[in-house]
Formats: C-alpha cells, sequence, structure tokens
C-alpha cells in the first residue's frame, strides 16, 4: 500500500488511496432503502441502485488494483527537541517507609518453625494426658478421632485405650496443620517480622485459641466438651513459643524495600540507575 | 550523541510548496470524497459537536420545562420527543461519533502508519453514522405519529416494548428510530472492524503491542466491545422491525411474546454501551495526564489489563438495569455481585491515574484541568453505581433522579470532560493553531460548576423520589426549588459549552500557532507537522519503547532501557 | 538513510524481522466476531420462545429435517478448501472447478430453503405472523440465508474473475479471506440446524 517511489535515498512522492466519492454514494443509497421503509418504497428502488452503483463503483477502485495518487512530500525538518532537559528524580528519603521492613525472615523459617513448634507441642499434650486422664493416649485419640468416622460416642475409657488408627491419623493431622501454620506464619512474617516470637508465641496462639473456643461449640460441641482449654491454651503456646525462637534464629532477607520506592512501584521505568550512569560519564 | 532531528536525508526543499486558492466547492469536493483518516476524524468530531449542540438545547428545554412545578413550556408530547431525542443523540450521535472521531484521527498518527487499514471502509463507515443520524432527525419533519405528522420517536432511547408495539405506537417516529440506528450501526461497526484493524496490522517497525500508547490500546478494546454490543442492538432493533412490519410477535404480549425479552437485548447492548463510551475517555486520560504530570504512566500492563478485564466484566452485568422485574434472587445476586467486580478494574485505574500524579510536575493548562476533574468526577459516579448495583438499593431508587444523576456524572461528569480536555489538547495538532487559554479556563471553570450545580442537586431530587421522564410535577412534592437549581446549572453548562464553540471557531482562524509538539508530550503524532501532512510521515517511523519522543529528547536516558 | 528512522535503534536492538497480521484477516475475523453477536440474539430469542405459541401450527407438525441441504452447504466448507488449497499450488483450473462446485452446493442449499418456505406457507400455513414460532423461525433461518446470498455473491464473483483469466497465486490472500466468511456461514448452519431441527422440535 505505501510502496514509495525512491529516487537515491530521497523519498518524492508517496503513494495513497486515492479520494473516491462511491463509500459515499454506497452509504447514501443504503440510507435511502431504509428510510424508504419510513416513507414510499420508491426511495428504497432508488436507493437500492444506488448502493449497487456505489459497491460496483467502489470495486472497480479497489480491483484489481488499488487506485492511488501520488502526493508529493513537501520536506520539512521536524526537530523534536524539548526545552526540558533537566530530568529530575522523585526522591524519596530511604526511611520514608520504616514500617515496611527492609530485612525479614524467608518464608522457610516459617515452615521451620512450624515443624519444630509442631514436635514442641506433644509433649505438653502429653503430659496433660497423663495427669488428668492417667493416659498419654487420650490427647492422641482426641485429635486423631476426629479422623475417625465409626467414632460417635465414644466412652471415657475409649478415649484413654491406644488404637493404631487413631494415632496414624492424629500423626497426619499433626504434620499437615504443623506445617500449614508453619508457612502461613512464614508468609506473614515480612509484615510483621520485628518480634518473631512475641508474634508467633504468644499473641497468635492466643488469639487462634480465643477464636477456636469460640465457635468450636457451634461446629463441634462433642469435641467442645472434651477439650480442656487451659491445657489447649499451653500446647499452643508452647508451638508459638519454639516455632518463633526457630524463626528467631535464622538469617534474615532483604525486603524489595530496600529498592528504591520507585523501582518497587514501576512508577518511573527510567533514571533508576542514573548514579551509576553519573558515574559512567565521569569516567 | 545522538541526531534529535526528524531527519529527511538529501536535498532540502525548503521553498513552501505551491499555494492554489481553492474555491469552496473544490474544498467540500475534497471533503465529500476524502479517504483520509484525519479530515474523517476531523468530520466526526465536528458532526458529533453539532450534534452536542443539538442534543444540549434539547436538555436544556426539557430544564426548563422541569425547572418549577406545574410548568407548561413544552408540550407533554414534545417533551416525550425530546427526552427520547437527547439520549438517543447523546449516545449514538454525539458520543459514539466523537468518539471514533479521536480514534480515526489518532490510531494512525501514534501507532506510525499512513493511514488507517481500509481507507474507503472509513469513509463508508463514517458517511453510514452522519446519514443515519441525519434520517432520526427528518423525523421531526416526516415522521407520523399519535400526534400526527412531524413526530420524532417519543418512546424514550430504550424503547422499551410494548410501547413500541403498533398499537401503542402508530404512525412510523418509532420505526425512524429502530432504522435510523441500524443504519449508524453499521457506520459503528464498520468503524470498530477498521481501527482494530489499523492496530493490529499498520504498525510501524518496532510498535509491538505492549509498546502501543494507551490510546491505542484501549481503542482497541472498545473496538472489540463495540463489536459484540452494537451488533445485539442491531438485532433487536431488526427483530423491533419485523414486528412492526411484518406482524411478527417477539415483543408481543398478546401473542406470547415477552417485553422482558426486549429489556435483556437493549441492555445486553445498553450496559456495555457505557463502557464503549467510557473507555476512550479513559484513553484520552491515559494520553494527556502522564504529559501534564511529566511522569509516564503508571502501571501499563495494568492498565491494559484492567481495560480488557473491564471489557470482559461489562458483557456480563446488563440485568443490573433490571432488579425491578422480579428476577429470581439468583439472578439478582449474580447481577449484583458482577457488578461489583467492574468495580475492582476501575478501582485499580484511578489508582493509577493518582499515582502517576503523585510527585509529578503537574501543569494546569485546560487539557489538564478538564481531566483532573475527570478523575474525581469518575470516581464519584462509580461510587454511586456501586450503591445502585445494590438491588435493595436499586429497588428504592429505580427509574429516580437519583439514576439520572450517576448517569449523568458517568456521561457528564467523565466522559464529556475527557473529550474536552482531548480536544483542548489535539486541537493544536489538527489545525496547528492553540485553542485560547483564557476562554478555555473560563470554559473548564464555568462548566464544572455549572456540572456540580446540576448533577450534585440531581441525586438528591431522586432521593426525595422525583421519577425520570415526568412531564411536570405539583408544587406540593417538594422538588420545586431543587429543580430550580438543576435547571440553572444546565444554563451554566450551556453558557460554557458557548464559549467553547466560540473558542473553537476564534481560534481555529486567529488562535496562537502551535508549532508540531506544543506540550512537549512524547507519543508519535507529536513528531508529525501541525497539521500533518495527508502521509502523516515522510518515511516510515520506528520505535523501540512506549514513549518514541522522550528518546529522542533526552537521548542520554532513554525509556528502552528500562522497558 | 539510517538516520530516517525516528529512534537510531541499532545502537541497542539488532534489525529484526516485522511481521504483522493481514488485516484481511483481522477485519474478517472482526466482522465474524460482530455478526456471531446477532446470530446470538437472534438463537437466544428462538431458544426462549420455543414452545411458548399459543396458536399452531408447532414446529413438529411443520418441519421436516433437511438432512440434503444441510450436506450440501456443509460439504461446501470442504470444497472451498479444497479450492483455496489448489490455488495455493497455483492450479488455477482445480481452483476454478473446486470453486464453482462450492458455488452449486451452496446454491442447492439456497434453493432447499426456497422450497422449504414455500411448502410452509403455501401448503402448512405457516407465515411470519401466524404465530411465535413462525416469527422466530423466518428470521432466523431467514437471517442464515441472506448471510448465504452474500456470501453467494462474492463467491460468485471470485468465479467471474477466475473465468476471465484474472485470478492467480497472488490473490489466494484475499480469496482465503472470503472463503474465511464462507466457512463462518457454514458453522452458523451447524448452530441453526441444532437449535431449529433438534432441539426445536
Ligand atoms: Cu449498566
Amino acid at each position: 500500500m505505501s510502496e514509495e517511489k525512491k529516487s537515491g535515498s530521497h523519498v518524492e512522492t508517496i503513494h495513497l488511496p486515492a479520494p473516491t466519492a462511491w463509500p459515499i454514494v454506497m452509504a447514501f443509497g443504503l440510507m435511502l432503502v431504509f428510510a424508504g421503509l419510513v416513507t414510499n418504497i420508491g426511495i428504497s428502488v432508488l436507493g437500492a441502485i444506488l448502493a449497487l452503483f456505489g459497491a460496483v463503483g467502489w470495486f472497480r477502485q479497489v480491483l484489481p488494483h488499488e487506485a492511488h495518487e501520488d502526493v508529493p512530500v513537501v520536506v520539512e525538518r521536524v526537530v523534536i527537541e524539548t526545552a526540558r532537559r533537566q530530568v529530575e528524580r522523585i526522591v524519596v528519603d530511604e526511611h520514608h517507609r520504616e514500617h515496611f521492613p527492609l530485612e525479614t525472615y524467608p518464608i522457610l523459617s516459617g515452615i521451620k518453625g512450624g515443624i519444630a513448634g509442631g514436635i514442641a507441642m506433644i509433649p505438653p499434650a502429653l503430659l496433660y494426658g497423663y495427669l488428668s486422664h492417667h493416659s498419654i493416649w487420650w490427647p492422641v485419640n482426641l485429635l486423631g478421632g476426629a479422623g475417625l468416622a465409626n467414632w460417635h460416642h465414644p466412652s471415657t475409657a475409649d478415649i484413654a485405650h491406644f488404637y493404631w488408627g487413631g494415632l496414624a491419623v492424629a500423626c497426619a493431622i499433626q504434620a499437615v496443620v504443623s506445617l500449614l501454620v508453619g508457612l502461613l506464619y512464614g508468609a506473614m512474617l515480612p509484615l510483621l517480622p520485628r518480634h518473631p516470637i512475641i508474634l508467633g508465641g504468644i499473641i497468635a496462639p492466643v488469639l487462634w485459641t480465643g477464636m477456636i473456643h469460640a465457635t468450636l461449640n457451634l461446629i463441634n460441641p462433642v469435641l467442645d466438651s472434651n477439650i480442656a482449654w487451659g491445657w489447649f491454651l499451653v500446647s499452643q503456646v508452647t508451638f508459638g513459643l519454639v516455632a518463633g525462637w526457630v524463626v528467631s534464629r535464622q538469617e534474615k532477607i532483604q525486603t524489595a524495600q530496600s529498592m528504591p520506592f520507585i523501582l518497587r512501584m514501576g512508577i518511573e521505568g527510567s533514571g533508576l540507575t542514573q548514579e551509576q550512569d553519573d558515574e559512567d560519564h565521569k569516567a | 550523541m545522538a541526531d534529535r532531528t526528524f531527519p529527511i536525508e538529501g536535498t532540502l526543499d525548503l521553498t513552501p510548496a505551491h499555494v492554489h486558492e481553492h474555491t469552496w466547492l473544490e474544498v467540500l469536493h475534497e471533503w465529500v470524497t476524502t479517504v483520509d483518516h484525519k479530515k474523517l476524524g476531523i468530520m466526526y468530531v465536528l458532526y458529533g459537536f453539532f450534534f452536542l449542540l443539538v442534543g444540549g438545547a434539547e436538555a436544556l428545554a426539557i430544564r426548563v420545562q422541569l425547572a418549577e412545578p406545574n410548568n407548561h413550556f413544552l408540550s407533554p408530547e414534545v417533551y416525550n420527543r425530546f427526552f427520547t431525542m437527547h439520549g438517543t443523540t447523546m449516545v449514538f450521535l454525539v458520543g459514539m461519533t466523537i468518539i471514533f472521531g479521536f480514534a480515526n484521527y489518532l490510531v494512525p498518527l501514534m501507532i506510525g502508519a499512513r493511514d488507517m487499514a481500509f481507507p474507503r471502509l472509513n469513509a463508508f463507515s463514517f458517511w453510514m453514522t452522519a446519514f443515519g443520524g441525519l434520517m432520526l432527525y427528518y423525523s421531526f419533519l416526516g415522521g407520523s405519529g399519535l400526534y400526527g405528522v412531524g413526530n420524532a420517536p417519543d418512546v424514550g432511547w430504550f424503547a422499551y416494548a410494548p410501547l413500541t408495539a403498533r398499537a401503542f405506537s402508530p404512525g412510523n417516529a418509532t420505526d425512524y428510530w429502530a432504522l435510523a440506528l441500524i443504519v449508524t450501526g453499521v457506520g459503528t461497526v464498520g468503524t470498530a472492524i477498521n481501527v482494530i484493524a489499523t492496530a493490529l496490522s499498520m504498525r510501524c517497525k518496532g510498535m509491538t503491542l505492549m509498546r502501543m500508547p494507551l490510546f491505542v490500546w484501549l481503542s482497541v478494546v472498545t473496538s472489540g466491545l463495540t463489536l459484540v454490543t452494537i451488533t445485539p442492538l442491531t438485532a433487536a432493533q431488526i427483530m423491533l422491525v419485523i414486528d412492526r412490519y411484518l406482524g411478527g410477535h417477539f415483543f408481543d404480549t398478546q401473542a406470547g411474546g415477552s417485553a422482558v425479552i426486549w429489556m435483556h437485548f437493549f441492555w445486553i447492548f445498553g450496559h456495555p454501551e457505557v463502557y464503549v463510551l467510557v473507555l476512550p475517555a479513559f484513553a484520552i486520560a491515559n494520553e494527556i495526564i502522564p504529559v501534564f504530570s511529566r511522569k509516564a504512566i503508571f502501571g501499563y500492563p495494568a492498565m491494559v489489563a484492567a481495560s480488557v478485564g473491564i471489557a470482559f466484566v461489562s458483557l456480563g452485568v446488563w440485568a443490573h438495569h433490571m432488579f425491578t422485574i422480579g428476577m429470581t434472587s439468583v439472578s439478582n445476586a449474580f447481577f449484583v455481585l458482577s457488578t461489583m467486580l467492574v468495580g475492582i478494574p476501575t478501582g485499580i485505574k484511578i489508582f493509577n491515574w493518582v499515582a502517576t500524579m503523585w510527585g509529578g510536575k503537574i501543569r494546569f493548562a485546560t487539557p489538564m484541568l478538564f481531566l483532573t476533574a475527570f478523575v474525581f468526577q469518575f470516581l464519584l459516579a462509580g461510587l454511586t453505581g456501586i450503591m445502585l448495583a445494590v438491588a435493595p438499593w436499586d429497588w428504592q431508587l429505580h427509574n429516580s433522579y437519583f439514576v439520572i444523576a450517576h448517569f449523568h456524572y458517568v456521561l457528564v461528569g467523565a466522559i464529556l470532560f475527557a473529550i474536552f480536555g482531548g480536544l483542548y489538547y489535539w486541537f493544536p495538532k489538527a489545525t496547528g493553531r492553540m485553542l485560547n487559554e483564557t476562554l478555555g479556563k473560563w470554559n473548564f471553570w464555568l462548566f464544572f460548576i455549572g456540572f456540580h450545580v446540576t448533577f450534585d442537586t440531581m441525586h438528591f431530587v431522586g432521593m426525595l423520589g422525583m421519577p425520570r421522564s415526568i412531564y411536570t410535577y405539583e408544587a406540593d412534592r417538594g422538588w420545586g426549588h431543587l429543580n430550580l437549581i438543576v435547571s440553572i446549572g444546565a444554563f451554566i453548562q450551556g453558557i460554557s459549552v458557548l464559549i467553547f464553540t466560540t473558542n473553537l471557531l476564534w481560534s481555529a482562524f486567529r488562535g496562537k500557532v502551535a508549532g508540531n509538539d506544543p506540550w512537549d508530550a512524547w507519543t508519535l503524532e507529536w513528531a508529525a507537522a501541525s497539521p500533518p501532512p495527508v502521509y502523516n510521515f515522510p518515511t516510515e517511523p520506528s520505535v523501540s519503547s512506549r514513549r518514541p519522543l522522550w528518546d529522542l529528547k533526552h537521548p542520554e536516558d532513554p525509556d528502552w532501557k528500562y522497558e | 538513510m539510517s538516520t530516517a528512522t525516528l529512534i537510531p535503534h541499532a545502537t541497542h536492538a539488532p534489525e529484526q524481522e516485522w511481521n504483522l497480521p493481514s488485516r484481511g484477516r483481522v477485519a474478517m475475523y472482526c466482522l465474524i466476531i460482530g455478526e456471531s453477536a446477532i446470530f446470538v440474539i437472534f438463537v437466544v430469542a428462538y431458544i426462549y420462545y420455543i414452545g411458548r405459541s399459543l396458536t399452531g401450527p408447532t414446529p413438529r407438525e411443520v418441519l421436516d429435517v433437511p438432512i440434503f441441504n444441510t450436506i450440501c452447504l456443509l460439504s461446501s466448507s470442504l470444497t472451498i478448501w479444497i479450492a483455496e488449497r489448489s490455488l495455493e499450488r497455483n492450479k488455477i483450473r482445480l481452483f476454478g472447478a473446486w470453486w464453482a462446485l462450492t458455488l452449486v452446493l451452496g446454491a442447492i442449499f439456497l434453493v432447499g430453503t426456497g422450497i422449504e418456505w414455500h411448502t410452509l406457507i403455501y401448503e402448512k400455513g405457516l407465515t411470519i405472523s401466524t404465530n411465535l414460532f413462525g416469527t422466530t423461525f423466518y428470521s432466523l433461518v431467514g437471517l442464515h440465508a441472506s448471510h448465504v446470498i452474500f456470501g453467494l455473491i462474492g463467491l460468485s464473483t471470485v468465479l467471474i474473475f477466475t473465468l476471465l483469466g484474472k485470478v492467480r497465486e497472488e490473490h489466494s490472500e484475499r480469496i482465503q479471506v472470503l472463503a474465511l466468511y464462507w466457512h463462518f456461514v457454514d458453522a452458523v448452519w451447524v448452530v441453526v440446524f441444532t437449535v431449529v431441527y433438534i432441539l426445536g422440535r
């Protein structure tokens, strides 16, 4: 469509589609076809004829070759420059957003903490079972029993007895939940990374114990009536303290916050490496 | 250092081209037969602007009629015609034409092309739209209806069945409505196809999809949406014509047909149509706000994704116009939720515009004034939209002036403001002269004040229970004073539009000479002369970033290093 | 002419091949999308009104399944495809033959529809204003038939040019775009056929 005639390196004329009246004729004809429906059928006929002429004329414009006109190029020197030579950067103080930490623990540390906490909460649970119900299998069955379909109304003796099934299910639940909670912990760390032990060890366990306590008698009243909430809290806090302690011993990594704000938010692509550029220029 | 000129190597012929005095007949012939996208774009905009004045005059007449209780400035029949024609005109003859005018003019320039993909189809589409509008307005003279000859359509712009049945709308005024809009619809679809084909197939070297200016992206999305929204309307209107001419029963409740299905078909068109109109307003904002904030647009990929997201979501929300027809609660819930979903991508956009302005060196020239107002008014419009998306709230306020106020906040507060901003911004490119800045400031502030006086107040009128489309009301309703305020605001806007018209005419001949790049902008259209020659660019440009002119202006710090 | 580009991009990006989709194809796909929306509305109306007519005749009473017609139209998609391939390999006469066959198959379909309508109107008493079934049936099938007519006009134009010996291999692209439209018309018939003659009966 835009094959240019060139003489040397200089474009003299440019091929452009030639002006034509056929489209307007066709449009007018088509409009008349419709207008005839509300006025007089004769107008529709006239419109159809016009539209047909327009279509044929248009067709002959395009086939076999598109009608072109050669427009001479008026050479003009277009200068593209700006009066604003100075490129300013948006300067943001490095500590402008201090509440977003510059360093945090990696997510993996949360998972490690979850595993450690999951193991650490077993002794208090067993201790509770032994002290209150003289059977360490009591808490195991409470947890594992939830996974056994045929446990509807177990007697106290049933819960205190040892079952392979209960142990297996309890271990599986304990492992999966510990991992998931650890993962969640790790994911939350960048938001609140400064005091992992207070957050993970005390605040979070107390909060979720409260939440479970408040809702469990609606969800599962039988389970609710079998839980000693004091001991439950103790085991949760144990989990949290151990998990938090494990996390706090991990290496911290840098967050994206240590990059300039402009880079993080994609506000300005250019000029991020201005300082280096400047140095390059000096060098 | 790189050459910062836009050079044509070889001999430079700087003698002015042979100037030939054209007679007015030659000029007319040139414009009528043109296939040049720039001329067609200008004609689209002028045509749309002319109908803006016409539709605006109708709105003023309506506001005079409603300014006080028991008024009889208009007859009830003329009142019905005016509100029908006002709506139809503003959506189909003003909104659609001006936005396609912008797309026509700018898309080829912005992607470094010589013309649209199909220049003759482009001319055909424009003339279809133009003749369709003339046909619609001819009904004022030649239409016949319930009240005799000279009867324009009077069934409301959504033309609900069964009011449109032969029994209730005798004569042919309603047929004028359906047929004229089918004609403009053909033109609209033609242009939509053309814009998509141009943007996909005519890009200059290096203009990858992710380097296209957002204006072009949004024009493509708008056109794609047009393809699937105008066509259902055309289909429904064909059904209506079949009902009225061939005795069909699509919307004939007497023969088992359904009036509600017309509502569904109409709003399957009608809701996305709002986005067809508002996406180009976003497009204008995406060009103007960065240039006047002196910063690159914030979150370009998010903007593209949000636009595409809006287009898709908007196809599934139409029945929020129909909460009161008694749908099942599941459908109600679905359309409440899908409508609220639109808030996410639009929220992203507003966030991105504000973030673009953040920390920028903002220049409040007239285009930027309009676009700043646009951002905040569009936010408010979106918030009342979310209110109305809540089905129980809608049950209270459906068909009240609250709804009218809400969608005028979108159509005027967002779209018209953006169009004004766009006209101030690209007028220098199209004519080579600047629009007068003092008149521009008057234009903006009067329009801004008038807009808020009218449409802020209108929300309260609606909450006091005033229904839409009523001819007049009793004095004891307590709407009188508020309606008077609404009408006063309408006249302030009218004065402002007249100032703009004056500015347009005066500046076209006497305005300050603009130069190629008056705003110090970054997209390709500013690399062409003002006004651009027919061939746009003497040689095909080639780009390597989203802001090719930035790269040329700042060769030591080009964008392509970071994209 | 190294400086005749806006950006001397050779400094950072090696000259790459610049391929854009064909504008004809893009436009035809767009047209097809738009037309599909029209058909969707008519099909939805048809489905919605199945069994809602207040008076007879019903589809079961008057409609015969047009198997032969359907086979003709659908096989024309195959023949036009063979024609396209022939043109690509510059076998103009073969192209002409397959193209003409496509045209004939399309014409048979149209005539078949005409005969069907004639029997429906004059023998079985179903017109567009008889009942909802009549309204929706004639609108939907008629809309499709009008597309067949436009397609046939396009096909005949190409055939005339072929007979005049003006079609060459280089027109392959344009002709494939036209064929795309014909494939669309066929695909729509599958939907219309399913809805009208299988679901609707
Ligand atoms: Cu809506």
